[in-house]
């Protein structure tokens, strides 16, 4: 925990900085001093009915090996010793926010910064190293939906399978089958193995399938990336369709012209720290604003330069 | 626990989806497909009987059937347990992505030995007609002993499955140990070559439990004694539950290891 500590900006809806920093000094002192507290859940904050998603003083940590050619024996030994080294990765840190129902939320930041990992944490894939995630209703989970499919299956396999994953049963996704197919573009290749299939259509499918569902919280990573232009049409349509019915939505998109467009707040996070949460519009904006401030250009124009030379 | 039973409730339909698609995959593109799993089994029997036949023969009553039986209960133990082992390696792609049980991913596993293991009945009582075994009433008991080693099996499954996902090395070590176990195991020599003092831990191993209860059943025809039924029980009980316990302290961290 060298880096140091970001204090989160709050935005109200028009604009106006909202002092944040109550829940963060409070957590910064016991941080280090508690190794495991996934199960303890610290200071009881009250919940309100119209609380979605509550997301308190979140840390993920990963080991990563640090994979040194030290051999087989000193590794048996350091095995023994307990006494296997590992690079400590704080994915996320300290990482506190809530989300109305029926509000939608866009999580922005750069690669690796963490966003994927907090969806997957609110998801319920990833169990946080520290502090607690509550979530009200049923989760839809949007992530890297192609990810669970068997390639060797069929398509027509393949949609009971990854359906009943979303914990729907063979009847109801029977009914919505026809839907699916037709969404999804598939037709006739309805009984072909999916490993034969173009990688667009097997995205197509995936969002056809993850979309069928109605759920109270809805958890997108990059879905709306999928597909042509014409699909990419359809899927926000679909989206913005789920929506309607009073739904939280929960985003993770690097088009903050998406973002724009179907999200009412924006979360920024930056090397796994929440950095600003506030209206999509002006967090996005910051957002870019900084991303362009950034020396990426000037040093892939220096590379470029010097490949050239 | 109430979480752990509606979660269950929940999800069964994708249990099932699992199962059958275990299933499928297990013999994909293969000609005779779930043949195999009567017809391996058969020839595994057939090939012991011509090797260990001269050493046994004379000794042990039934030879064909006494090594078919041992077998059958055996390789379901050892198969169930390998694949379970690696079953949330293999499924990583699911667990890494949706928010699903991943006990589900043992079950299905065992269950698909077990598929294997009720398959073998059929070669196995055909057999039991060609070399004269009578077929009797306690065979129907059979399916009581195959719940126990089931239960057994998944709670063995469980437990190193839990620990196979942080060090893959277990996978390599089980199967020595399935191969110390087999000769352990009176599957092919009768129990009478044992030394008497020694006896007794033969009598503690759990696999050869399972074995000796179906033996008295479909040979001999006779109730297995009680003490047998009592520890064969007992074991399948703890089994399970330190499986289950094992698995659930480590699942949390399972994703780490993906």
């Amino acid at each position: 925990m060298s880096e140091k500590k970001v204090v989160p900006v709050f935005y109200d809806e028009s604009g106006n900085i909202i002092s944040s920093s109550q829940t963060m000094t409070k957590n910064s002192s016991d941080a280090s001093s508690k190794e495991n507290t996934s199960r303890i859940i610290t200071p009881p904050r009250k919940i309100n009915e119209d609380i979605s998603i509550d997301v308190n003083d979140v840390s993920i940590m990963f080991n990563l090996s640090k994979n040194r050619e030290e051999g087989v024996k000193e590794y048996f030994v350091n095995f023994i010793k307990g006494k296997l080294r590992y690079d400590e990765f704080w994915a996320l840190r300290n990482i506190s926010f809530q989300v109305k129902k029926g509000d939608s939320l866009a999580l922005i930041g750069r690669n690796g910064s963490g966003k994927s990992t907090l969806l997957k944490a609110i998801a319920g894939i990833i169990r946080p190293t520290r502090g607690s995630i509550k979530v009200q209703g049923s989760i839809a989970p949007l992530i890297e939906i192609s990810g669970g499919f068997d390639r060797s299956l069929s398509a027509r396999e393949n949609i009971f399978l990854a359906g009943t994953m979303h914990g729907h049963t063979r009847k109801y996704m029977q009914a919505k089958f026809d839907e699916i197919v037709e969404f999804a573009e598939i037709g006739k290749f309805i009984d072909v193995p999916l490993k034969n299939f173009s990688s667009g259509m097997v995205s197509r499918l995936g969002f056809a399938i993850a979309t069928c569902v109605s759920a109270d919280v809805v958890i997108a990573d990059e879905v709306l990336s999928v597909g042509d232009a014409r699909f990419r049409i359809k899927s926000e349509e679909r989206i913005s369709k789920l929506l309607s019915g009073g739904t939280t939505f929960l985003l993770v998109s690097h088009s903050t012209g998406a973002v724009k467009k179907l999200c009412k707040k924006a979360a920024w996070i930056e090397k796994g720290q929440l950095k600003e949460l506030g209206p999509a519009s002006i967090v996005c904006d910051h957002y870019t604003q900084f991303i362009r401030s950034m020396p990426v250009r000037a040093a892939a124009a220096k590379e470029r330069r010097s490949v050239s030379e | 626990m109430k979480k752990t039973l509606y979660e269950f409730y929940n999800y069964f339909p994708f249990l099932k989806e699992v199962i059958k698609r275990d299933f499928k995959k297990k013999y994909y593109k293969s000609i005779l497909g779930v043949a195999w799993s009567m017809l391996s089994p058969l020839l595994m029997m057939i090939v012991m009987t011509i090797v260990f036949s001269t050493l046994f023969n004379r000794t042990i009553p039934h030879y064909p059937i006494y090594l078919f039986t041992g077998n059958l209960i055996f390789a379901f133990v050892f198969e169930g347990a390998t694949h379970c082992m690696g079953c949330i390696v293999g499924n990583a792609g699911l667990i890494n992505k949706m928010n699903i049980p991943n006990y589900f991913f043992c079950i299905s596993s065992i269950i698909q030995s077990f598929i294997t293991l009720l398959l073998s009945f059929i070669p196995y009582f055909i057999v039991c007609v060609i070399t004269g075994v009578p077929l009797n009433a306690y065979m129907l008991i059979l399916p009581l002993d195959f719940a126990l080693v089931f239960v057994f099996t998944l709670g063995l499954g469980m437990f190193l499955c839990a620990y196979a996902t942080f060090l893959r090395d277990l996978n390599y070590l089980f199967q020595v140990i399935r191969r110390a176990w087999m000769y352990i195991t009176p599957i092919f020599y009768p129990i009478d070559i044992v030394p008497e003092p020694f006896r007794f831990l033969w009598d503690l191993n759990p696999v050869y439990i399972y074995i000796k209860i179906a033996r008295d059943l479909a040979i001999d025809a006779t109730l297995p004694s009680e003490k047998m039924l009592i520890v064969g029980t007992c074991y399948s009980l703890l089994m399970l539950g330190l499986g289950i316990v094992t698995f659930k302290e480590k699942e949390d961290r399972f994703f780490l290891y993906l």
